[in-house]
């Protein structure tokens, strides 16, 4: 908590007061900002729209059908959304003609393929809570196929869809690694506009106030949207019985294949493109690019910077996940922390970057130059991730377990270590994978917070697609390739690990 | 008058009963008894459309129905758990079926109120669904079955669970409501003591495979 408050409440505080005490409200009227506020805004709730069109149908076949492959086609949507966005943004580079580049159809493509998958498995699992035998009621009181879903279904999956559009249309509107390399400098979102004033211009106080803009449209978007679901019912069970059946008819089956296969191809080839792009420079196949990667003093250093703040990120951002997952399991009423916990997405992690940059750059505090920030950013941005990787998993296990423990004559250290430790330490493992990931691909925070000598994988990535020459442009593909690989293990871990015999059991 | 004929299902795999035939009467109960696992609550979800039977037929007055979806089939069902939709008010469950004919608001209060009236639960009805007490929505799946007016009515094991002061009082209710409505009943238990204080016929499921 004393992280959190630090490191994130006082720099977006700073950032409120700061932009307050600028005479740069005259900027806020510019057409410049407007546009893009506008754009911002707009290419936001197109990208929601479609990663929802994409996303319902393949809930529909994962909730409601078993069939071969199910867990491995469910991994694979899944790895864009924890693909690093500069990869993202790469292999859309490399898959769209050039005429598409830096067109507000690139962008919303590259989100929704960001999205979909996230979005798809938040509402499969919402809809696997619905008891199938609520639909066998509607059929036998005359509601057909398309009836059942408008009256039954859609009503009990809205508060997921709801959350579920809120989430993506956040990250769609604070996405900053997809803008800065699909969208360049003619299509700017207030994400990089922040970063396009803070570091090119200069406009620290431009940057503060758009930051503080954006922060108050994301806050009250989601103040909005929680008070108008407040009161839709949600089941928080998974039902006794599973809803998926094999598939059965002849029309089943073409319709599940065809939407997993869509699906499964718009996951996977982007993924092939930046490969094959990677050992392709000047239209042959070599492993030039793969070699440098690994023997320039550069790119090594890199890499090595990058694994190291990762180590280290990754155990900060898991310790206090679990932490704060354990406040929150065991103080039912501990709103707060679950709050503090939000804040890192509802607070981008360019705003973060800055926040930590004009907080900590004066004294007593003269942090900014310091190795820790990076990483311990890193760690806040995985925070609500890590977080929400645990909690459900801790919340599943029944209060009996612990008194069963403490009456076998175990003390409250001991029950935790045995019972609660033992059954979440998947969860934790998880929890780990999913934060090296997330400081692995990081791009917004180090955009600000990286020294020069020290950048991340993302920022050579960046810098490397800046330059010109194929065989520069081919170690960016090389090192996107390998970040997209470290992303594939990741989510393959978190399936494995969440599709243990206790995660199944906790969800019954 | 709904007719089963050498009906066979199997599920998952595994055969559960091989020609079964049963013949239910306009305005008759019949109740159906056997063990547990034996294939009652399937035979119920094949005939209301919900599974799918290997070979025979089912007719419903003379209609042959074996093929035809769930929702065209005209038959209501009380389930086990009574499955009452918790994002509707208990208004709107009873109500659901009149919504979904697209039947005139007006109509739809008249006949919810009626329906109500007759299971007692009147008082109820803008009540959320989730904190009904077990006899309240066991009436209430009942009412929600009725007002569709199904030509058959299946009962899967409608009364367990319930304690027996409620189980009592609930099996009197619910056999004078349906013969009070001359509905047609197959009712479904394996409480042989309710299946006679409920129906006109009691068969064993092992009776009529031939």
């Amino acid at each position: 908590m004393i992280a959190i408050i630090t490191f994130v409440v006082l720099p977006t505080f700073n950032i409120f007061v700061s932009s307050l005490r600028f005479e740069s409200l005259n900027l806020l009227r510019t057409e410049t900002i407007r546009n893009v506020v506008w754009f911002t805004t707009w290419q936001s709730l197109v990208s929601t729209a479609f990663a929802l069109v994409i996303a319902l149908p393949l809930a529909f076949v994962t909730a409601n059908f078993r069939f071969k492959a199910q867990r491995l086609t469910t991994s694979l949507v899944s790895v864009p959304f924890i693909l690093p966005s500069i990869v993202v943004g790469v292999a859309f580079l490399q898959i769209l003609p050039n005429s598409f580049h830096r067109t507000a159809f690139a962008l919303i493509l590259a989100h929704t393929y960001f999205n979909f998958g996230f979005t798809s498995r938040l509402i499969t699992a919402r809809w696997l809570q619905i008891h199938p035998h609520l639909d066998d009621a509607a059929r036998t009181l005359g509601a057909s196929p398309l009836k059942l879903f408008t009256t039954v279904t859609l009503p009990l999956l809205g508060k997921a869809i709801t959350n579920a559009a809120l989430i993506v249309f956040t990250l769609c509107f604070t996405s900053y690694g997809v803008v800065r390399i699909l969208g360049g400098p003619s299509r700017s979102t207030l994400e990089t506009e922040i970063y396009f004033r803070a570091i090119q211009l200069g406009d620290v106080s431009g940057a503060m106030l758009l930051s503080a803009l954006q922060i108050l449209i994301i806050v009250s978007l989601f103040v909005v949207t929680t008070r108008a679901s407040r009161n839709r019912f949600e089941q928080s069970t998974r039902p006794t019985i599973s809803r998926q059946k094999s598939l059965q008819t002849r029309k089943q089956k073409f319709i599940a294949t065809t939407i997993i296969s869509i699906a499964t191809v718009f996951a996977i080839v982007p993924l092939l493109a930046i490969a094959f792009k990677s050992i392709n420079t000047n239209s042959k196949f070599t492993t030039t690019a793969w070699r440098t990667i690994f023997t320039s003093p550069e790119i090594s250093h890199s890499l090595i910077k990058t694994l190291t703040y990762a180590v280290i990120a990754m155990t900060l951002a898991t310790l206090l996940g679990l932490l704060s997952a354990c406040s929150v399991a065991y103080n039912n009423n501990f709103r707060l922390i679950s709050g503090l916990t939000t804040l890192p997405i509802v607070i981008s992690a360019v705003s973060i970057g800055l926040g930590i940059i004009i907080t900590f750059d004066t004294k007593p505090f003269d942090w900014r130059g310091t190795q820790f920030m990076l990483p311990l950013a890193h760690a806040l941005v995985a925070l609500p991730l890590a977080m929400r990787v645990i909690l459900p998993v801790l919340q599943a296990i029944p209060d009996s377990l612990r008194q069963a423990s403490s009456v076998l004559g175990a003390s409250p250290q001991q029950t935790w270590l045995n019972i609660d430790l033992k059954i979440i330490r998947r969860a934790v493992i998880s929890a780990a994978a999913i934060s090296a990931a997330v400081s692995i691909g990081e791009f917004g925070a180090s955009s600000f917070l990286a020294r020069r000598g020290a950048e991340t994988l993302p920022i050579t990535i960046s810098r490397l697609l800046s330059r010109p020459g194929d065989s520069l442009q081919s170690q960016a593909f090389a090192l996107a390739t390998l970040l997209a690989i470290f992303s594939l293990i990741t989510i393959f871990v978190i399936d494995s690990f969440a599709n243990t015999k206790f995660a199944r059991e906790s969800h019954a | 008058m709904l007719e089963i004929d050498k009906v066979s299902i199997i599920y998952d795999s595994s055969q559960l009963f091989a020609n079964l035939s049963l013949t239910i009467k306009h305005h008759e109960i019949v109740a159906l008894t056997g063990p547990s696992g034996s294939g009652k609550t399937t035979l119920l979800r094949c005939i209301a459309g919900l599974e799918s039977i290997s070979t025979g037929s089912i007719r419903l007055n003379g209609l042959e129905i074996t093929n035809q979806p769930a929702h065209l089939r005209n038959i209501g069902m009380v389930f086990q758990d009574n499955q009452l939709f918790p994002h509707l008010s208990v208004g709107q469950n009873i109500a659901y079926s009149l919504k979904i004919k697209r039947t005139p608001k007006k109509n739809t209060d008249k006949k919810v109120r009626e329906v109500l009236s007759l299971v007692g639960l009147n008082h109820l009805i803008d009540r959320t669904v989730i904190n009904l007490s077990g006899g309240e929505a066991k009436r209430v799946a009942v009412a929600r079955a009725l007002i569709a007016e199904p030509q058959v009515l299946l009962l899967d094991e409608p009364l367990t669970g319930l304690d027996v002061e409620l189980h009592g009082r609930l099996l009197e209710d619910l056999s004078k409501l349906l013969r009070t409505r001359g509905t047609t009943v197959l009712h479904v238990t394996h409480d042989k003591a309710e299946a006679s204080a409920i129906a006109d016929r009691v068969l064993d499921l092992r009776q009529l495979i031939s």
